[in-house]
């Protein structure tokens, strides 16, 4: 579980709110020294939900423990003058600094691109934000279901005869940090190969606004995707069946349908009509073939089911539920999970990276606590001594 | 300042891709400039969006089009011992080879890592398989469907409630699998370019959707207990929600977090009396008492029309937005503020546009993206120019069935 960090020698000062705390986590996972710093009251994600049993304080958040993994942790009063003096210090060591807070900012605090750039030529700043740094959404309020919505997959999203379905988790803010993470490093390489900074504007709805052909088949066929629960545009059977303990994902396309009415013995005779073997023919009849399919899978378990339509070939797999997840023999094998140790959450499991290096996985590692390693950087890096650090902190700078 | 079409000039990447997830990875990097030489071969070994179109035209599948922009077209027979040749000269002069063929393929046909590497001591090949290069269940065929489903994110993407699951009717692990892909491969383009160094990556879009849902599995394995779906319900924020509008499938939502948002809300919704409101004055009340909240959102944006009802929100600083739908995506301000949309007044499937990407390099303008190419049409110029062929053996090879 110790395997190599993929890209090493890269400084990161993380300034990422809820929106864009993800993106330093990928930074962190492929290798860099990521930086998280906060107002000395912690970062606002500390006090959201869901905790920890037991610790709803500022070390118990899970979206804090989770999307700030693997970085280290420092805090800064920003609002105050020294704090500021001392990001702009840090900032002089660093290849990339990440801001999610709203557009300008920054700037107001005078702290923002330009002022950045005077210290450190070629940094790289990543500015993620809900609409982007500008245009006439710049300032619109940007929490992950107004992204979702804007972004025109909550339209899509969910049963149709109920109201649209947000995904889980802040979908939209992670998908976009990690969009940004693909940005950050363009623009290193950019940097390595022409000498050039850059700064990037990120947006959440830009990112979203690409999913699910949404927008593309409007553009291209004029033609409108609507809600339509589980069920996929262009294929039938692709939807979720039910099984006797659960529910299956399976999804036959053309060349899999001849199979699945192979493998299944004493299916209703007018499944053989040739007409559907198109996939558009099937998907047209989707509402009497999906009951028929849903006759045959729920004479079986799920997994017993999918086992049994991959044997044959045909994609399938259980719906399962997180904890189904994490005790899935094949993701136990591929060590997706390792142990982390936090010093007030205790040990857990927590996903490594999602990819192996060379055969290998890097585990994962714990969020830093509130001012962790403000002795080892401010201390450390910037060359403050015991004394400077404790009159900063007896001024609430840090 | 340079365009940031051209950051990746000078990086080649050979491409064995398919569907969604990988061709869209491989475009991600074309449109920044490497040069992304996809390859396939006719008729046996074709991307399957490309059988997703207009009859049997393999130039005129939307989704091929739109999963494969700024790339380069290459048919190699890489059965033929010959095409299996030209795949090795073209992995010596790559930076990096991308495939999302299910584990073991190209290795059946000789040209797995071993034989990349030996082509090409420092290459990066970056797999992206639905599970993964190993483990018990590297065999399954899976759709990004599938995927989501076996992560979680199927099971946690409802409402409360519910007697049975939804999840989505879309692929979201493939979008996932296409911007890790990159995200991933410039990280070993960079350490490639910093030491000398190649590897081999074995990215599972399983496990890249399962990533983005850490949090879920703390709960867990911490608290003991799986999550239930929250549909649109928030930890923090009431009202937190999505509310229909007047006419066909409109719909708004509002998230609010603080009592001064409801405040101004309530100014907006012209309703002082739900202002001194006790069972909504703190955002604790209104969560508790959340059903009677909604049914008062519900029964007041039900008389609104969205598209003013969620500016004027925005424009007093709460947090609402319309429910966009392709149409409204395509007509969005702001998004064509950014110049999103990537306009191409013909092509094999007639005019259309497309979005260009989620970020932006801020005064670096960018270039118009080149469009899919017609099947083949850069075997003879890499052939040529990449590989030092001549005309004579192009002719020979078209003549053998080795470049179809």
């Amino acid at each position: 579980m110790s395997g190599e960090a993929l890209l090493s020698g890269f400084r990161v000062l993380d300034l990422g709110t809820a929106m864009g705390a993800f993106c330093g986590k990928v930074l962190a996972d492929l290798g860099m020294d990521v930086v998280k710093v906060e107002p000395p009251s912690g970062d606002d994600l500390r006090a959201e939900p869901p905790f920890a049993k037991g610790h709803s304080n500022r070390e118990g958040s899970l979206r804090f423990a989770y999307f700030n993994a693997g970085k280290r942790g420092i805090t800064l009063d920003l609002s105050r003058g020294s704090g500021r003096k001392l990001l702009l210090d840090l900032v002089e060591k660093a290849d990339v600094v990440i801001d999610s807070h709203d557009p300008g900012y920054l700037d107001d605090l005078g702290i923002g691109y330009g002022e950045m750039v005077a210290r450190r030529p070629k940094l790289v700043l990543v500015s993620i934000s809900g609409f982007g740094q500008d245009g006439p959404y710049r300032d619109y309020r940007a929490p992950d279901l107004v992204t979702n919505a804007m972004g025109g997959l909550l339209f899509i999203s969910g049963d149709p005869s109920l109201t649209p379905c947000v995904p889980p988790g802040g979908q939209s803010y992670v998908y976009t940090s990690i969009y940004s993470a693909f940005g950050t490093l363009l623009a290193l390489w950019q940097r390595e190969d022409k000498g050039l900074g850059a700064h990037i504007d990120a947006s959440v709805q830009a990112s979203m606004a690409l999913h699910e052909h949404v927008a593309f088949t409007w553009s291209s066929e004029g033609r409108l995707m609507k809600r339509a629960g589980s069920q996929h545009q262009h294929v039938a059977p692709a939807n979720l069946f039910p099984c006797k303990d659960g529910w299956i994902s399976f999804f036959a396309t053309q060349r899999h349908w001849p199979i699945f009415l192979d493998m299944w013995e004493g299916h209703p005779a007018e499944l053989d009509d040739p007409e559907l073997l198109d996939n558009g023919k099937r998907r047209a009849a989707a509402d009497w073939l999906n009951p028929m399919v849903a006759s045959f899978t729920s004479r079986f378990g799920k997994e017993e089911l999918s086992v049994l339509l991959q044997k044959h070939g045909l994609p399938a797999l259980p719906v399962n539920t997180p904890r189904d997840f994490m005790e899935d023999p094949h993701i136990v094998e591929r060590g997706f999970f390792g142990t982390v140790s936090h010093p007030v959450l205790g040990e857990f499991p927590q996903p490594g990276v999602p990819f192996l290096l060379d055969g290998e996985r890097r585990g994962p590692r714990p969020a830093p606590m509130l001012g962790q390693h403000n002795g080892e950087i401010l201390g450390g890096d910037l060359g403050l001594s015991e004394a400077d650090l404790g009159v900063l902190a007896a001024e609430g700078v840090i | 300042m340079p365009t940031p079409n051209r950051i990746l000039e000078g990086v080649r990447i050979v491409s064995f891709t398919t569907g969604y997830a990988g061709p869209y990875a491989a475009r991600l990097l074309a449109q920044y400039g490497a040069e992304v030489i996809k390859v396939e071969s006719h008729p046996g070994g074709l991307d399957t969006f490309r059988h997703y179109g207009q009859g049997n035209n393999v130039n005129a599948a939307p989704r091929f089009i739109e999963c494969n922009l700024a790339i380069r077209s290459m048919t190699v027979n890489i059965k033929h011992d010959d095409g299996k040749r030209i795949i090795k000269e073209l992995a010596a002069k790559s930076n990096a080879v991308l495939v999302n063929f299910r584990p073991q393929v190209l290795g059946r046909l000789g040209l797995g890592d071993d034989e990349l590497r030996k082509a090409n001591p420092s290459i990066i090949i970056l797999k992206l398989p639905g599970l993964g290069e190993t483990g018990p269940k590297n065999w399954y065929g899976t759709w990004g469907f599938n995927l989501n489903a076996f992560s979680g994110m199927t099971y946690l993407w409802n409402h409360p409630g519910q007697d049975r699951p939804v999840g989505s009717q879309g692929v979201y692990p493939d979008h996932l699998g296409f911007i890790s892909g990159p995200t991933i491969m410039m990280a070993a383009l960079l350490r490639q370019r910093l030491t000398g160094k190649g590897s081999i990556i074995d990215v599972s879009q399983g496990e890249v959707t399962a990533y983005t849902l850490g949090v879920s599995y703390l709960e867990s394995a911490i608290n003991g207990v799986d999550p239930e779906p929250r549909g649109n319900q928030s930890l923090t924020a009431a009202p937190h929600g999505c509310y229909r509008c007047q006419g066909d499938e409109r719909w708004c939502v509002v998230s609010v977090t603080s009592d001064e948002e409801w405040r101004r809300l309530c100014g907006v919704m012209g309703n002082e009396a739900l202002a001194h409101d006790p069972r909504f004055a703190t955002c604790i009340e209104r969560r508790r008492n959340s059903q009677e909240l909604d049914a008062v959102m519900s029964e007041w944006l039900a008389t609104q029309t969205v598209e003013d009802v969620a500016h004027r929100l925005q424009a007093l600083g709460v947090a609402a937005g319309v429910v966009q739908n392709g149409t409204d995506l395509c007509q969005d301000p702001q998004l064509r503020h950014r110049d999103y949309f990537q306009n191409y007044d013909a092509s094999p499937i007639g005019p259309f546009e497309v979005p260009r990407g989620g970020i932006l390099f801020k005064d670096q303008p960018e270039e118009d993206i080149p469009l899919t190419p017609d099947l083949g049409a850069h075997t003879e110029q890499i052939m040529r120019d990449v590989l030092g062929y001549d005309d004579d053996a192009i002719a020979k090879w078209k003549g053998e069935g080795v470049l179809v």
